[in-house]
């Protein structure tokens, strides 16, 4: 019966512990139903994901009502995988934060802090899983409404985190809002919000104004979501206040999961043909990805906070993401999805690693880093993986992401494109430098107490660092499976639906 | 606020009314106009009404924030419990049909449940968020902050 | 019992015995004894398994290893092939000499960190037997990449400002250049063949032509940063800062090595000897070459410090082995492969001879060696042995490669590539030798210094009183020079064992 039923479960287990954790007063507890929830989650995702890559499409009809009627949630190549992704780091973030959350958040708030996190982390599954476009939007907002508190949750440390918090709410709102324009043009057009059932009454309106507003509508409120440049003001800040365990979720998981829902709108709502070929997409989003690459990778170079110095690094990240797009073709589409998952798992690692220097230094600046690698040997060469890997070090995944990119680009030619990508990683090995030598070669600061973090804390750090080594070896389960979400998605999107005859 | 004889009266006078129309709006929101959100804000207001005229002291008094903590949450899981009893019952998550023997009874009881469950945690969350503003205001700190 | 081993397991333990050695030094990080001694062992077992290894090629086995896929369709892959097992067995066992070198500048010299020193040091070697023996680029690639990561804290040993600084250098131009120019290279040699593995006769022909070629040719070669193309050379300067026996072995032997062998195994494997020469794709290559060999050899002899001197000098070698890859002729190629062999054992003398000076007196400059030779006579003996070695004069190593190298030319018609040769023979001549010149001919400072009787006769030669290194410098750095000799002798045997492999 779970079985059947796990579609929706993966969504409303965490929705079901959120509760919990605010009727359990004590942190500890909150933390242990926390990590249930997260470690059922994953669990979940895993049998989702092996389930639609052997037996196809999964819908599921919430109370019964059949779409495109009722709310469907529906998984297939593409959204499983970003399931596995979201789960992944989500539960990793969870056990790893116990520790830094004693450190970060006053007592009394931690229960309500784990409520925010498990509504967070259920919004972005939900986000995930849906086949709705409005349900889609419900859960959009609730995890973009709790990550705003969570953010602001950081004022404890630093009080500047209620501005981050606030920007990010301000500039968030406006990317939902933009959505559901859109969304609501689509709906005056089509009558029903069921994504596929939209792709299928879509077909034949390309010539329509309303649709191309609603079209630009809609990428732009997810572009403001995936801090596409020059849509990123809200990030940096936001990465930097927020509790260290917030941070690594949100970079592991927020940006991937409006990724997803560019990729849906692009891809299934819209066929491929209609952004790419109709509205010629990609010569926007080919120097927008070359500049979000460049001007953020030069901003990181200048930053004396390691949080920073990785915020921007994932502002240039969303850039890459944008270029596998641009290239409006299945290995382009691959090259995102490989990196969306690549890019979580070691950009979580490296904020966990910066978690556990705020937990024995109660700081992040470059200067606090200085003599760690000798005092904190695990954390840092954690940290040195995860920025070897973002470098694009063959044997760590951040290379399969270079590589696959760089193809894409050869395969339609772009050459000047596949140069600008790889002196976009030259620019991380710059300002990683900048760090692990601080680390390794500066005499540290007169602070001599400092000692390793707490194995509850490298445990899940170390999980993904070895994951960022072992699936960077032995790339063939990522590849296939973003290889399988990108045919899916770009191929024959409306493949195996049901012939809905709506009123 | 011993003095403001009229405005004491007045609120004494209003706010059952103020509640009973909350559990109209409520329970009526099934067949008509209304529903749990709405009636959950009226009946709010009546509390609302009772700490402008009697002092915030003894809104906290009535409706302390620990209980109105725990009134969201259970409001929330009367939502998610009543979707997990479709799957305990045999059919799919939210499923109302296979909560009676009958759809329609089914349909009806599902949804009573529903805006039951939206109704306990609109209001709670309001009449907390109108004291920790209130506090704010007034120059407290809650312990939320 | 060494027989009973399959030529998969000897590649299995080649690259598992200096990576779990690397764990075990550092185990036991608190004997000194016991991990010199494990460092020496390590060593010797790479070493005899890199030697059966090619025994078992000359039998006729064929030693290949699959892994796991990095990148869909391209394992790890590890064959044993001609010029790797050369690459192999040489690497290794200068890594004995080095060792027992190491331990004896570690300890004379009181340095810090030394179980990390052996730990790089072994992950090192680790990586430079992937390179050798990688049977496809992309493996190959791995491995360059763990080289240059494993030599930097090596080369930042000491930790100053000096050292941080070079290690910027260092760290920044090899890894920019491997994947500014060389990571591109692969993927567009991957898009267009649709394979990395290093294939008798290439894997390009009719696949690309002209400019092309000619372009991906070049990020080939600029890409591999460590064979110290200019203007691409100043890392090996920089990483001069490092303690002598990792400027002997690993910027003398491994990772400039690592360089070059990377250019010839492009050229023999991946563009093919044949394939090269017919598109010309590597003609605009071979006079950037020359220019490097030139100005190197040029700015070594303006330079006073010994080990400048020697990596300059370094930097004028290895063009020799790109110019033979670029000629484009099979000889050409021996010639490269044979230059690999014989500088590197010209050199590493010549690096653990400066190291023994230094030790021994304190001295890194050139101008303040004068008379040395009197007091170390053997140190200054395997000196001269070494660099008549790199100038190619027979009975020495070196003779061979140079007289592959100009039979390729020749073979190419090109005689502009002799005149270069020749007069680069005549530069390196004249910026080694002097140094042992004075050393012989020269009194020493400190006498000089002296005031000196009038009409006082100092005999020319006349030995003073041994001064020499410890016996653990000094017995290295005349090992190899008599390697040097040796190879002179083995010259024609070790280019039959290249010359089936270049074939198409």
């Amino acid at each position: 019966m779970i079985l059947q039923h796990l579609a929706i479960l993966q969504v409303m287990l965490p929705l079901l512990a959120a509760p919990l954790c605010v009727l359990s007063r004590s942190p500890l507890l909150a933390w242990g139903i926390a990590a249930l929830a997260g470690l059922f989650a994953l669990a979940g995702s895993f049998i989702l994901f092996a389930q639609v890559l052997n037996a196809g499409v999964i819908s599921y009809h919430i109370g019964n009502w059949a779409p495109p009627w009722g709310i469907e949630f529906r998984l297939d190549a593409a959204n499983s995988f970003v399931l596995v992704v979201v789960s992944l780091v989500g539960a990793v973030c969870i056990l790893y934060g116990r520790r830094s959350i004693e450190r970060e958040i006053p007592e009394d708030d931690q229960p309500l802090f784990y409520t925010m996190l498990l509504l967070c982390f259920a919004g972005m599954l939900g986000v995930t899983s849906t086949g709705d476009a409005f349900n889609l939007f419900v859960f959009l907002e609730i995890f973009s409404l709790s990550s705003y508190v969570l953010v602001a949750m950081g004022a404890e440390r630093d009080r500047r985190a209620l501005t981050a918090a606030f920007t990010y709410l301000l500039l968030g709102t406006i990317g939902a809002t933009f959505y559901v324009i859109g969304l609501g043009f689509v709906y005056a057009l089509t009558g029903t919000l069921n994504m596929a059932d939209m792709a299928v009454r879509i077909t034949g309106m390309a010539g329509s104004g309303t649709l191309r507003v609603a079209f630009a509508f809609m990428i732009i409120g997810m572009g403001l979501k995936l801090a596409i440049f020059p849509m990123h003001l809200w990030l940096p800040n936001a990465y930097a206040f927020a509790p260290s365990i917030v941070t690594a979720l949100l970079a592991g998981t927020a940006t991937k999961v409006a990724l997803y829902v560019l990729l849906r709108i692009l891809f299934t709502i819209f066929s491929p043909a209609y952004p790419f070929e109709s509205q010629t997409l990609q010569y926007l989003f080919l120097p927008l990805g070359l500049a979000g690459v460049f001007v953020a990778s030069i901003v990181a170079l200048f930053q004396q906070d390691v949080k920073r110095v990785l915020a921007w690094s994932s502002i240039a990240q969303s850039g890459y993401f944008l270029l596998g797009v641009s290239f409006a073709s299945v290995g382009g589409l691959m090259a995102s999805i490989v990196h969306l998952f690549n890019h979580a798992i070691m950009k979580s690692g490296l904020f966990l690693a910066v978690g556990c220097v705020v937990y024995r230094t109660g700081s992040c600046s470059i200067a606090s880093f200085r003599g760690l690698g000798h005092k904190m040997p695990w954390t840092m060469a954690a940290f040195v993986i995860g920025g070897l890997s973002m470098i694009g070090i063959p044997a760590t995944i951040g290379f399969t992401s270079k590589w696959y990119l760089i193809l894409a680009a050869l395969e339609r030619g772009w050459w000047p494109v596949a140069i600008a990508i790889v002196a976009g990683s030259l620019l991380a090995l710059f300002y990683f430098g900048r760090i692990i030598e601080a680390a390794y070669l500066q005499p540290s600061t007169d602070d001599s107490t400092i000692t390793e973090a707490p194995l509850s804390m490298l445990a899940p750090m170390w999980m993904l660092t070895i994951s960022c080594l072992a699936l960077g070896i032995d790339s063939e389960l990522t590849v296939s499976a973003a290889r399988a979400a990108a045919e899916a998605l770009f191929l024959d999107p409306h493949a195996g639906l049901p012939a809905h005859t709506g009123p | 606020m011993k003095h403001h004889i009229i405005l004491r009266i007045g609120a004494k006078l209003l706010i059952p009314l103020i509640m009973l129309l909350a559990l109209y709006v409520q329970f009526h929101g099934d067949y008509g106009p209304g529903g749990g959100f709405q009636a959950g804000v009226i009946f709010a207001s009546a509390f609302i009404l009772y700490g402008l005229v009697f002092g915030l002291g003894e809104l906290r008094r009535v409706a302390p924030l620990p209980i109105l903590m725990k009134l969201m949450a259970a409001g929330w899981l009367i939502y998610i419990g009543t979707g997990y009893l479709g799957l305990a019952l045999g059919g799919m998550y939210l499923d109302y049909n296979i909560l009676s023997s009958d759809p329609v009874a089914g349909q009806h009881l599902g949804i009573f449940l529903i805006e039951l469950a939206v109704g306990i945690t609109v209001a709670s969350t309001m009449l907390a968020i109108y004291q920790c503003f209130n506090a704010h205001q007034s120059g407290e700190m809650t312990e939320n902050e | 019992m060494m027989f009973a081993l399959g030529p998969e397991t000897v590649l299995q333990l080649i690259l598992l015995v200096p990576g779990l050695g690397a764990i075990l030094i550092g185990a036991t990080n608190r004997f000194p004894n016991l991990r010199d001694a494990l460092s020496l062992l390590i060593a010797t077992a790479l070493c005899a398994l890199a030697v059966w290894l090619l025994l078992d090629h000359v039998a006729g086995g064929i030693a290949r290893l699959q892994l796991t896929p990095i990148v869909q369709g391209l394992p790890i892959l590890f064959v044993a092939e001609p010029i790797g097992l050369v690459f192999a067995v040489l690497a290794s066992a200068l890594w004995i000499v080095i060792t027992a070198y190491s331990i004896g500048y570690m300890r004379k010299n009181n340095e810090p960190h030394q179980t990390r020193f052996y730990i790089c040091f072994a992950i090192a070697m680790a990586s430079t037997m992937g390179i050798a023996l990688a049977g496809n680029l992309l493996t190959l690639f791995l491995f360059y990449e763990i080289l240059t990561l494993s030599t930097y804290p090596l080369v930042v040993h000491h930790e100053t400002d000096a050292a941080r600084r070079a290690g910027r250098v260092y760290l920044g131009l090899l890894l920019s250049s491997s994947i500014l120019f060389l990571l591109p290279a692969i993927i567009w040699t991957w898009f267009l063949a649709g394979t990395l593995d290093f294939t008798r006769g290439g894997i390009l022909a009719g696949k690309i032509e002209g400019t092309q070629a000619a372009i991906l040719f070049a990020l080939f070669l600029f890409g591999a940063g460590k064979a110290a193309l200019m203007p691409l050379h100043r890392w090996l300067p920089a990483a001069m800062i490092a303690p002598t026996p990792v400027s002997a072995f690993l910027h003398a032997v491994a990772v400039v090595k690592a360089g070059v062998f990377t250019i010839l195994k492009v050229g023999v494997y991946i563009f093919g000897v044949g394939f090269l020469a017919s598109v010309q794709a590597s003609e605009w290559m071979l006079w950037v070459s020359a220019f490097s060999l030139i100005a190197a050899s040029v700015i070594a002899l303006g330079k006073d410090d010994l080990k400048a001197r020697l990596a300059y000098s370094t930097i004028a070698q290895l063009a020799y082995v790109t110019m033979g890859v670029c000629l484009a002729t099979v000889m050409g190629m021996v010639g490269g492969a044979m230059q690999l062999v014989t500088h590197a054992l010209g050199k590493i003398t010549l690096f653990m001879c400066a190291g023994a000076i230094y030790l021994a007196t304190g001295k890194t400059r050139i101008s303040d060696m004068r008379g040395l030779g009197r007091v170390m006579p053997f140190t200054f003996g395997a000196f001269l042995l070494g660099a008549l070695s790199i100038i190619g004069i027979p009975p020495l190593g070196g003779a061979w490669s140079k007289w592959f190298l100009m039979m390729g030319a020749s073979d190419a018609g090109h005689l502009a590539a002799l005149g270069i040769w020749m007069l680069s023979s005549l530069l390196s001549l004249a910026y080694l030798i002097p140094l042992v010149a004075r050393g012989f001919f020269l009194p020493l400072q400190e006498e000089e210094d002296r005031p000196q009787a009038q009409g006082r006769e100092i005999s020319v030669i006349r030995l003073a009183r041994l001064r020499e290194a410890p016996l653990w410098c000094v017995v290295p750095a005349c090992i190899t020079a008599l390697l040097s000799v040796l190879v002179y002798f083995a010259g024609p045997a070790i280019a039959g064992f290249i010359l089936p492999a270049l074939g198409p």
